[in-house]
């Protein structure tokens, strides 16, 4: 029985709850039909605005993975050189501390002022939003190290680039992917609200233009898309850490 | 000429405002080839002896020389075993055994032919693609030691290199080391909690004292090896070291 459990994917069931309930709802009439869609409404935007949905949900993609892209190649490096030298880390500790204590979304206004209407704005706040937590986790990642390790690399006389590339760097390795997972998380997040107000498309654009024309019927689809891309990112994250992290003791174990 | 010549040593840490003394006036030799075990009751100083050894210790006073030459860092003639086997995660068998030889710049090829040779030495012939956590405690030990050789290094220095092992594969792999050091005649320094240990493997067990660590005594073994751990000169030698070990014990419980 228990091993029947474990192989039937439960974590669906909650969902389907939630779908009988809104149909149940939306049929009970508690909200006018105009305000409240039924389920088989907003899948009809699904079928009948295809290529609009897919064009806007890339155009969202797009701009997450350029910006959470351009947070790893700096942030990596950096966080590296700080979680090894002290001098760094003392230079730099507190900036680092205040900055990533301010929202992304609270920097819209600037980056509009800065960058206008468009991309840049959009992308720039989506590498500040994914810069932070990629940072703070590859530091952490870092200084976790095992004080034997550097020992064995400094009995054997390695150069600092071999300490970093071949200990630091894999030792922050699992830390660098949790932080890759808070970073598409929160870079998804901002790119939805920053196309509320920097540019003109994308999910969050889509979602906006659709309560202007009154149409409830997109906003839920919009976020149905938000949620399935949002799952999808960390699934990705999960198969590659799997992949990258196999030395690792008692991963399977890991949520 | 001696390959240790350490003369009144002494280490003292500096923690904030208090110092901690952890080796007092310590003067010990050992010759080329030899095999010395530094048996001494816990916190009397013996890792800080190693470090220091191994140049990853600044000592306080005295000199220290190995092999003719005054420590500045760590050097090229010491290899370390450490108690915690201090292998790479996320390094194979292979990758881990190569470590030593990446670092002095060896190449490719002439890596992975040498870490080959010494994997099948320490007797871990197919092993070569597992992970540290896909091998028992015993041939995690047999990769650490057989990373420490592959550098030849003149001095091994080993810290508890078997204190977390079961008795059984701990006699098997003070077998092993044996046979290792009679085939290569590298000088060792083998740090142990264990009497018998100790009387198993030196030349001669060097015991120190409790904190601040001295030498108390200095115990030469000369039974042929293999030791017969039931002889009664084997026994009279373990009775001996404990009984070097127990008025230690005395004197740090006043
Ligand atoms: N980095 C350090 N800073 C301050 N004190 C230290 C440091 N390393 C060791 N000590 C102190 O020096 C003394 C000797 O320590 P050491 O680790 O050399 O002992 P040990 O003989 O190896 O003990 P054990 O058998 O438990 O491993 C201890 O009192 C310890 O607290
Ligand atoms: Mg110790």
């Amino acid at each position: 029985m228990a091993r029947l459990l474990r192989r039937v994917p439960i974590g669906i069931l909650p969902l389907l709850a939630l779908l009988a309930a809104w149909e149940l709802a939306a049929r009970a009439g508690i909200y006018s039909a105009a305000l409240f869609p039924s389920p088989m409404e907003v899948w009809s935007v699904f079928t009948d605005e295809g290529p609009l949905l897919l064009r806007h949900t890339l155009a969202s993609l797009t701009r997450v993975v350029v910006g959470v892209s351009l947070a790893f190649v700096t942030a990596v490096p950096l966080g590296l050189l700080i979680g090894r030298y002290r001098t760094l880390e003392r230079l730099l500790d507190g900036t680092v501390q205040i900055f990533r204590c301010f929202p992304a979304i609270a920097l819209i206004p600037l980056a509009i002022l800065f960058f206008g209407i468009g991309e840049k704005p959009a992308i720039m706040l989506i590498w500040f939003a994914a810069f932070w937590p990629l940072l703070i986790s590859t530091i952490f990642g870092v200084k976790s190290v095992e004080r034997t390790l550097l020992s064995v690399a400094q009995v054997a006389r390695a150069s600092d680039r071999l300490v970093l590339l071949d200990i630091l760097l894999p030792n922050a390795l699992p830390s660098i992917i949790t932080g890759l997972r808070l970073a598409a998380g929160t870079g998804w997040l901002t790119v939805v609200t920053a196309e509320m107000m920097a540019v003109r498309s994308g999910l969050g654009y889509m979602i906006l233009y659709a309560q202007q024309i009154f149409r409830p019927d997109e906003i839920v689809a919009g976020i149905i898309i938000i949620g399935v891309v949002g799952l999808a990112f960390d699934q990705l994250i999960r198969v590659a850490r799997d992949r990258l992290c196999r030395w690792q003791e008692g991963l399977v174990a890991a949520p | 000429m001696s390959l240790i010549d350490v003369r009144h040593l002494s280490k003292t840490y500096a923690r904030r405002a208090e110092t901690v003394t952890a080796l007092r006036d310590v003067t010990l030799k050992a010759e080329p080839g030899e095999f010395l075990c530094l048996l001494g009751v816990s916190g009397c100083g013996k890792s800080t002896l190693l470090k220091i050894l191994a140049g990853l210790e600044p000592h306080s006073e005295g000199t220290v020389l190995v092999d003719g030459r005054h420590l500045q860092g760590p050097h090229a003639d010491a290899a370390v075993v450490f108690q915690e086997h201090g292998l790479f995660p996320w390094m194979t068998t292979r990758r881990n055994v190569e470590f030593n030889l990446k670092a002095r710049g060896t190449g490719a090829r002439e890596r992975r032919r040498v870490a080959e040779a010494m994997i099948e030495t320490v007797g871990l012939s197919g092993f070569s693609e597992k992970y540290p956590h896909e091998l028992s405690g015993g041939m995690r030990q047999r990769v650490g030691i057989a990373r420490a050789l592959t550098t030849n290094p003149k001095l091994l220095l080993m810290d508890e290199p078997f204190g977390a092992l079961d008795a059984q594969t701990r006699s098997a792999m003070q077998g092993e080391l044996l046979r290792l050091w009679q085939a290569r005649r590298t000088t060792v320094l083998f740090v142990t909690h264990s009497v018998s240990e100790a009387i198993v493997l030196a030349d001669r067990v060097v015991v120190m004292t409790p904190r601040p660590g001295r030498i108390r005594t200095i115990i030469p073994v000369d039974l042929p090896r293999p030791r017969d751990t039931t002889a009664p000169a084997f026994n009279a030698l373990v009775r001996r070291a404990l009984a070097e070990l127990h008025d230690d014990l005395a004197e740090a419980a006043q």
